[in-house]
């Protein structure tokens, strides 16, 4: 019993004042006081005891969930990035089908168009030939006939002239149909479509050389002073090696044209290249980064730069600045569906005067399909 | 039916007790006897035999009747019964599986009594220090006997020494077996209701590698480990001789979720130290759900008390009896207030009462189904039909 009730307890039993009712009225109030104090305390010790553990609990639970939670986030995290990749990949075979629908579409129509073509060149180009031999034999019979006659066969001369002209035009333009017709059957042609490991490097030197020493045999070569500065850490690539190809082949080409152009140009009558009053040398660099984004290609030409109204327009289909049967303007459409069906972009940074610079950027191979 | 309550701290005090309560004329047939292991349980027996008073007795882990609690004492309800409303049946499972120990228990009641009511106890523990399944128990009594069957009861304990827990009547006795106080359904009527208090503390846990009584992994990690570091005993996880039912899991047992909205605590009795595992009084399934708990509020005694109350109102019974099978582990959590509880409940029916601190319940819920318990305060009441 708590020490101070037990005073009064023994107070109110040995008080000789007290009535014994009152007595036993005391001693029973001292009780139940005890009783309630017990339970007090009692209570009070358990809640501290209680509350700590409790609180305890509640840390370690809080802990535990907050971990939990990081985990959650992680893992949305990582799913938010397979949903992207999955996005990148379902717009790559979307391009890809495009492609390949397109494809189908053009060599169908290609085929169909190929063959009157034919009939179309052919045969101007034959007609051609029987007017000049008609020309000749009319020529070597001139001399036998009347000057009255003479003169009609002159004016059915003419006449042939005229229509060997216009015999001629139909085989120029019949032979730039035949161009688009073979660039758009190139463009369908499918290969394998498989991404399999290519030496980035190794395709680029290759293919950029190849068109080089093409264009060093054409009508029109110029001299190019070829840069490469590859980047050695990039390994084996994931591409579509024949459609890659024809990238850099499609790119490479557009470059010797451009500083072609520059290299040819007249400022004023009679006069080459005072474009700039120092002399003009070509130069191509090819360039190649591996970067944590992703692979970069960069195709730089010191040409005249691509003039900043058309450049929103030069990735649409049959878009040219080319002249007459020189280009179809599917180069580089077709260019950029390729570098988008591997999961990439092709980007032009030009200033007119100062040249162009076409950026390939790929996507990293644990990204790709 | 008339019950009188006695209590005493030996035999001579009993014989005291029960023959001053036989001054009247009072003829009982039958006592219920809660006793401390510590007792002379054949005395006590020798004498009521004497008297041809027929016995229902559990050894305790503390026990009470209406105005006394004690420990280490005898509490005897005397209840003045007509032999043919009732029957004792004792059960010792010997060589038997428990299954066959119950399905016999269950036929010898309705061979007795087409509406069999029991009051049950069974052993808590037996001599090796193995848990009586009382889980089990339960289970095979209710497909024996029906669901519909009314059983109310407790285990035997032996305050809190683990040594051995009794069972007995007037000639037997075992530390592995039942005793059954079979009622006439359509005579006696039982009336009762086990609460708990404990409840749900954090997030679901689930049981994760277990076998048997051996709780390995929860959520995926150490049993030992977690149950210790949440309930802030992180420094005892290397300790080879940590008694942490004494210490901790007491207090903070595990509820598992059973039935439809339904739970049953079970508790970790020590640490296998070379399984690296809880070993609990009750196995826990891979794939249970739990939580942690958090001990009764002080309110819980008020909350036993009501709901006695409002039960009693909405049956306009009365009872002739009350025995109250109260959770041993109640004692530490609400010290002083488990006698107000327990008192509670007699001053709620008005009636003689007995009862005792028990190693797991048997009982029901307010409105649910026959199942066993731990952790909760169950009481009954015996009403004889008129």
């Amino acid at each position: 019993m708590n020490q101070q009730l037990k005073i009064i307890l023994d107070f109110i039993q040995q008080s000789e004042n007290l009535s014994e009712e009152e007595r036993t009225s005391l001693i029973k109030a001292t009780k139940d006081v005890e009783k309630a104090l017990t339970i007090s305390e009692f209570k009070l010790e358990r809640t501290e005891k209680v509350k700590r553990t409790t609180a305890i609990l509640l840390e370690e639970t809080i802990e535990e969930l907050e971990q939990k939670r990081k985990a959650i986030e992680e893992t949305n995290t990582a799913l938010q990035q397979s949903l992207e990749d999955l996005k990148a990949t379902q717009s790559q075979l979307i391009q890809q089908e495009k492609l390949a629908s397109l494809g189908q579409l053009t060599a169908g129509i290609a085929h169909e168009i190929k063959n009157p073509l034919n009939f179309v060149n052919n045969f101007s180009e034959l007609s051609v030939e029987l007017i000049e031999e008609t020309k000749d034999e009319l020529s070597s019979i001139s001399d036998q006939l009347s000057a009255e006659d003479r003169e009609k066969v002159e004016e059915a001369v003419e006449i042939l002239h005229d229509i060997e002209m216009n015999l001629r035009k139909i085989h120029e333009h019949g032979s730039r149909a035949d161009s688009i017709v073979k660039s758009m059957l190139e463009h369908s042609r499918g290969g394998t479509g498989k991404l399999e490991a290519t030496d980035l490097n190794a395709l680029v030197k290759e293919y950029v050389n190849l068109c080089f020493h093409g264009m060093r045999a054409s009508k029109n070569p110029i001299n190019v002073d070829l840069q490469f500065e590859p980047d050695e850490n990039i390994g084996e690539v994931p591409l579509i090696a024949e459609d890659f190809s024809r990238v850099i082949v499609n790119l490479s080409n557009n470059a010797f044209d451009a500083m072609r152009e520059k290299a040819n140009c007249k400022d004023l009558q009679g006069f080459e290249n005072l474009g700039g009053l120092d002399a003009y040398h070509p130069k191509l660099t090819i360039r190649t980064h591996q970067q944590n984004s992703g692979i970069s290609v960069e195709i730089e030409d010191n040409g005249p730069g691509i003039p900043e109204e058309i450049k929103d327009k030069i990735m649409q289909p049959f878009f040219t600045t080319k002249k007459g049967t020189e280009g179809t303007g599917l180069g580089l459409s077709i260019t950029n569906d390729i570098i988008k069906a591997h999961g990439g972009d092709l980007k032009v940074k030009t200033k007119e005067g100062n040249g162009s610079v076409l950026v390939i950027s790929l996507p990293n191979s644990e990204s790709r399909i | 039916m008339q019950a009188k309550s006695i209590h005493g701290k030996s035999t001579q005090e009993i014989n005291a007790a029960l023959e001053e309560s036989l001054k009247d004329g009072y003829k009982p047939t039958l006592a219920i006897i809660f006793m401390s292991i510590k007792q002379d349980r054949k005395a006590i027996c020798k004498l009521l035999d004497s008297k041809n008073i027929e016995v229902f007795g559990a050894t305790s882990c503390g026990e009470f009747i209406d105005g006394h609690q004690s420990e280490g004492e005898i509490a005897v309800l005397l209840l003045e019964l007509s032999k043919e409303y009732y029957t004792i049946i004792f059960e010792d499972i010997g060589d038997r599986t428990l299954e066959e120990t119950v399905s016999n228990l269950a036929n010898d009641s309705l061979k007795k009594f087409t509406n069999p009511s029991l009051i049950l106890c069974s052993t808590g523990i037996n001599q090796q220090s193995e848990f009586f399944k009382g889980e089990e128990m339960v289970s095979f009594l209710k497909k024996s006997l029906g669901l519909d069957k009314l059983f109310f009861g407790g285990m035997a304990g032996d305050d809190w020494m683990l040594k051995g827990s009794f069972v007995f009547t007037n000639k037997k006795e075992t530390d592995e077996g039942i005793v059954a106080l079979v009622l006439d359904g359509d005579k006696i009527n039982l009336k009762g209701m086990a609460v708990t208090g404990w409840k749900p503390l954090g997030i679901t846990r689930t049981v994760t590698k277990s076998k048997g009584n051996l709780l390995y992994e929860i959520d995926g990690k150490s049993a030992v480990e977690l149950y210790l570091k949440y309930l802030g005993k992180e420094d005892k996880i290397t300790e080879t001789n940590f008694k942490v039912f004494e210490e901790l899991s007491m207090e903070y047992p595990f509820i598992v979720k059973r039935d439809e909205n339904e739970t049953v605590l079970k508790t970790p009795m020590n640490i296998d130290n070379q399984e690296k595992a809880l070993v609990m009084d009750i196995p826990m399934a891979d794939g249970s759900k739990f939580w942690f708990t958090n001990p009764p509020e002080f309110d819980i005694v008020e909350e036993v008390i009501d709901k006695a109350n409002q039960l009693k109102q909405d049956t306009e019974e009365q009872a002739d009896a009350l025995l109250i099978f109260s959770c041993a582990g109640r004692q530490p959590i609400l010290g002083p207030m488990t006698t107000d509880e327990n008192e509670g409940l007699a001053e709620v029916w008005k009636t003689p009462m007995a009862g005792f601190f028990t190693y797991g319940e048997f009982g029901r819920v307010l409105n649910g189904k026959q199942n066993f318990h731990s952790g909760a305060c169950c009481w009954v009441t015996l009403k004889e039909k008129v």
